[in-house]
């Protein structure tokens, strides 16, 4: 068994959920922080905010949704990992990265736009949807890059 | 500098931009019948809430997790406070019903201080100036020489600490605080025909208008002085200052205003926080505005006319 091949695999699994996790922990915690300071002004708008919050959540979910898909198409989440050679670990890994490198930093750049999005709705609250918009556009290339590690994962010979 | 770190300070900012008052509040405060009428007006308005610079201040500085480059903003008034405990110290009276809030300064320890002359305990932007200040009043006896000679200091002190730790915005704002004062003075000074050295000592100078110039300028006569005016940047100061030196003074609040409101499309750093402080102070300036204006009887026209611009 190649246990280098299987290895750099886990590896891949493991940076999808790190880096993405961890850009989304920081956004999350920054629109956060934002969505507090204008609660603590006027409560009523706290659930215009949250939604705000929320945004930037969704690439640590897609790193999650990578790593699970990545440990179970080598067998690890069935308990019988396949063998893998070096070169086939090192697509898996490479497979991982699209979601792991954007996911972190769309998640910080979706953060920023959406502590913006705050701003709009502490001045203008019945311009919220903008913000909320502007804010989801920076998805468009989490979830590219999550159908390119997906579409990776599942056509990687194995 | 880590912006970021300010989001929330900003966003308590940006929610309470809504309880500024906009121009036509003030517009039905000038309409208002009598000063009581403001007054109750303004309570409806702010929600009991009247918005005081130092409430505001507070705020600031509760929120802001570094408010170190904030307080630049309060030298003014660190340095008026300095004036009036020098003062007292010599004229033996009560320094604390003239000291000026917010401020950056322990007031009772200032007032120990200059009377103990224990300059060393003071804050390190007015420390020399304090020890200096007192030997030029000892020296001199010349309160106005001494007055002056803070004013230089204030300015000097803000761009320095502004140059030393503030933001892009900060060292515009500086600039452009010392610039009116120095044009404010030159014009002031011009018109009394002073002696050089009282010149050099009231003038701080700038990267855009600098000392060596308007002291030689200002020197030559007023009319000298708004020529070499004419010939830079601030032309439009020379205009005003040949027509109306009040209307001077609104451009020059008008202009700080206008940098404060570049901060509006800001979500991260102190600009936010820095343009609503100085939103707050305009916003004060101009009641009293109304509130002078309409005791010593100017019509709605003249009020409207010196009222100065709001950030929302």
């Amino acid at each position: 068994m190649n246990s280098l091949g299987l290895t750099l695999a886990i590896v891949g699994a493991v940076c999808a959920a790190l880096f993405s996790g961890i850009g989304s922990a920081r956004a999350v915690g920054l629109v956060g922080e934002a969505a507090a300071g204008v609660v603590s002004v006027d409560p009523s708008k706290f659930s215009k905010v949250l939604i705000l919050q929320l945004l930037p959540g969704t690439q640590g979910l897609y790193g999650l949704l990578i790593a699970i898909l990545l440990l179970s198409r080598i067998g690890v989440l069935g308990g019988g990992a396949v063998d893998l050679t070096t070169q086939q670990g090192l697509m898996f890994l490479a497979a991982s990265l699209p979601i792991a490198v954007v996911g972190y930093f769309s998640a910080i750049a979706q953060g920023r736009a959406a502590v913006a999005g705050v701003g709009i709705t502490a001045k203008k609250p019945e311009h919220n949807g903008k913000g909320i918009i502007m804010a989801a556009m920076v998805e468009t290339y989490a979830i590219l890059a999550l159908l390119v590690s997906i579409l990776l994962i599942y056509n990687i010979a194995i | 500098m880590n912006t970021t770190k300010y989001a929330n300070a900003v966003a308590v900012v940006k929610a309470m931009e809504n309880t500024l008052l906009t121009r036509s509040d003030m517009e039905q405060f000038i309409n208002a019948s009598s000063t009581a009428e403001i007054e109750s007006l303004i309570s409806a308005k702010k929600g009991g809430n009247t918005g005081s610079v130092e409430n505001v201040w507070e705020m600031i500085h509760e929120y802001a997790p570094d408010s170190r480059e904030l307080e630049i903003l309060l030298y003014k008034n660190d340095f008026h406070n300095l004036k009036v405990s020098l003062k007292a110290m010599i004229s033996g009276r009560e320094p604390q019903k003239y000291y000026i809030r917010p401020t950056n300064l322990d007031l009772n320890h200032l007032t120990q201080a200059i009377s103990a002359k224990e300059y060393d305990v003071l804050p390190e932007f007015i420390r020399d100036t304090a020890e200096k200040a007192y030997g030029l009043i000892v020296d001199t006896s010349d309160g106005q020489l001494v007055d002056s000679f803070i004013d230089t200091a204030t300015l000097s002190a803000i761009q320095k600490s502004s140059a030393d730790f503030g933001s892009e915005f900060m060292r515009k704002y500086a600039q452009l605080v010392t610039v009116c004062a120095d044009i404010k003075t030159a014009y002031r000074l011009s018109r009394m025909k002073k002696q050089k050295n009282f010149i050099e000592n009231a003038i701080c100078g700038s990267a855009e208008l600098d000392k060596e110039s308007l002291v030689r300028e200002t020197l030559g006569g007023t009319e000298n002085l708004l020529n070499y005016l004419d010939g830079t940047i601030y032309r439009e100061t020379a205009e005003l200052l040949r027509t109306s030196p009040a209307q001077f003074e609104k451009w020059c609040d008008d202009a700080v205003m206008e940098l404060a409101e570049t901060a509006k499309m800001k979500s991260f750093g102190t600009e936010p926080l820095i343009a609503y402080y100085i939103a707050t102070e305009a916003e004060v300036k101009n009641l009293r505005i109304i509130t002078v204006c309409r005791e010593s009887g100017a019509d709605r026209e003249t009020i409207t006319e010196r009222m100065r611009k709001l950030y929302v």
